[in-house]
């Protein structure tokens, strides 16, 4: 019962607590989250349990707050010093934004991939590796295995099988943006963050992309924020909806879409505005 | 419908012709003085460059000899350099650019860096005669090096810093959101990133130093015979130009202009692959 008291108050509906509360429990909870940029109040009170091997969308104008709260789940504020996120963010019965949480574990669990793809300036193969030999000392046999497990998942073996010690960069945008998927895969994380994970990519890599996250979803809980309403309606389970850092609505995808029990959710999923 | 204010037009063409031929005169201004040294250092130097220049030892005046130990002296003094100040200068320009985000410890060492990067090289001469040969009692080639990696140091530091900053944050973060410690994040990825113009800098330190004379006479003075012992005295390139050239005699002069000219093809062999080692870097 106390899951559901943490999320948000229209939540509480018999409908939704039969459909949710029985079948997904939640793997993050987030409980009165605020988060400031100096003095710049950024998100306000959050309340929010995300469901396990789910995908979970963020939508929302720019500027209200969907990547801010994305990046409070594995801390990448903390990179910059006037950052500072209060509350508590529970993983697995875990504070997250505990100060003895130790930053680069709570990474390794939580992977992330961002707007622009960011291939390292090595080649395709040490772009995979070198996020495994952080936390796992595989022999070479092991180590070839893992990195062709990761470019299978992310659908990109195929592709770059035969030049795998070409440097990443060389690809094309779309390859790049499936690497940086595998190199987050390949460390074998349990949630993975995915920050407009196709805004900089043509309408084919999208769809393979958007493919991709439905095959990853029954072994990772995913988080999306996205500019692209269509994309959130195919690709999420549950949606978010916020607005100048508020969390107006969150529900299951298709009763948001169709039917949103808040009048600026509709106005926002509508178009009428934003 | 818009109709042209052909007046208006015909100023702007006007001003614009202004601009780019004051533009195009200020370059050949400059080039023109260049070519011009380049051109003296060739006429005066070429003829005097041979294999002797290359074997024999300084000579007494009226005697042949060539540069060998002033060539020697120089590289030695010149690699000791870079050697002491570029890893100093990375890990400063490491610590600016990468850690020193909050603070005031990082403001204040680029402010002092700065100075340095400015500061006139015979003051530096004179500290390292002070700190070093003074001590020691007499010159070497230990207290010309270490001068040198003085004025070899901030450059680096300055260089390394732009450089590491030209990194996108984004390329950190996706490093840091695997999990990766900050230090490998700056080594395997920040490094990686920057090498081309981390390098570049070095070897544009590298050829500032060359040249440097003032800093040496203070330091290694000088050596008109053989020498690899960088504990005594040592001849260099720049000194034994500075000593020849204000010399009397004809043939002294002769050598300094082959050493000038050897210098100044040095320096422009290192500016012209620090420029294809950045050029292909950024290209990759």
């Amino acid at each position: 019962m106390t899951e559901l008291h943490l999320t948000a108050p229209h939540l509480m509906h018999p409908e939704y607590q039969q459909e949710n509360s029985m079948s997904v429990p939640n793997k993050i909870t987030v409980k009165d989250l605020n988060f400031y940029y100096g003095n710049f109040h950024a998100l306000k009170n959050i309340n929010l349990g995300i469901p396990d091997n789910h995908v979970t969308a963020f939508i929302g104008p720019s500027g209200c707050g969907k990547s801010t709260l994305l990046r409070t789940f594995n801390r990448m504020y903390q990179l910059y010093p006037k950052q500072v996120a209060k509350g508590e963010i529970i993983l697995d019965g875990d504070n997250v934004l505990d100060a003895k949480q130790d930053l680069n574990l709570l990474r390794a669990k939580v992977g992330m991939v961002f707007q622009k793809p960011t291939p390292f300036p090595m080649s395709i193969y040490d772009n995979i590796a070198f996020g495994i030999k952080l936390y796992d000392n595989l022999k070479k046999t092991d180590m070839d295995d893992r990195v062709e497990w990761a470019l299978q998942k992310a659908a990109l073996w195929n592709e770059v099988k035969d030049k795998l010690h070409q440097t990443g960069t060389s690809l094309s945008g779309g390859q790049q943006q499936r690497l940086c998927i595998a190199r987050g895969i390949a460390v074998r994380p349990e949630v993975l963050l995915l920050d407009e994970p196709c805004s900089a990519l043509d309408p084919i890599s999208t769809a393979r992309i958007e493919e991709l996250i439905h095959e990853l979803k029954s072994d990772y809980t995913i988080l999306i924020v996205t500019h692209n309403m269509q994309q959130a309606a195919r690709v999420s389970d549950y949606t978010a909806y916020m607005y100048l850092g508020e969390m107006i609505e969150f529900d299951i995808t298709d009763k948001m879409f169709t039917k949103p029990s808040r009048r600026e959710t509709e106005d926002y999923i509508t178009g009428k505005f934003g | 419908m818009s109709t042209i204010d052909e007046n208006r037009y015909l100023r702007r063409r006007i001003l614009n012709a202004f601009n780019l031929t004051l533009a195009f005169a200020t370059v050949a201004f400059a080039l023109f003085f260049l070519a011009w040294i380049l051109w003296t250092l060739l006429v005066n130097g070429i003829g005097h460059v041979n294999l002797g220049t290359f074997t024999q030892m300084t000579p007494p005046p009226g005697s042949k000899g060539g540069l060998l130990n002033a060539i020697v002296g120089s590289l030695y003094m010149v690699g000791m350099a870079t050697l002491i100040g570029t890893p100093v200068g990375v890990m400063a320009g490491t610590y600016l650019a990468e850690f020193g985000r909050a603070g005031w410890l990082a403001p204040t060492t680029r402010f002092i860096n700065d100075i340095l990067l400015s500061a006139p090289s015979i003051v530096i001469g004179l500290f390292v005669y002070e700190l070093v040969v003074h001590r020691m009692g007499h010159f070497s080639g230990w207290a010309g090096a270490l001068a040198l990696a003085l004025i070899v140091l901030p450059v680096v530091v300055r260089t390394t810093e732009n450089m590491l900053q030209l990194v996108p944050n984004s390329l950190r973060e996706a490093a840091s959101a695997l999990g990766a410690p900050q230090w490998k994040v700056v080594v395997m990825v920040s490094y990686r990133a920057a090498k081309a113009g981390m390098l570049t800098g070095i070897l544009l330190a590298v050829a500032r130093i060359s040249g440097e004379t003032a800093p040496l006479l203070f330091t290694s003075l000088n050596n008109q015979f053989w020498s690899n012992d960088l504990n005594g005295p040592m001849s260099s390139l720049a000194v034994i130009i500075f000593q020849f050239a204000m010399s009397p005699y004809e043939d002294w002069h002769h050598l300094a202009w082959s050493g000038a000219l050897l210098i100044t093809l040095f320096v422009l062999g290192m500016n012209i692959l620090a420029r294809s080692i950045f050029h292909k870097g950024s290209h990759e």
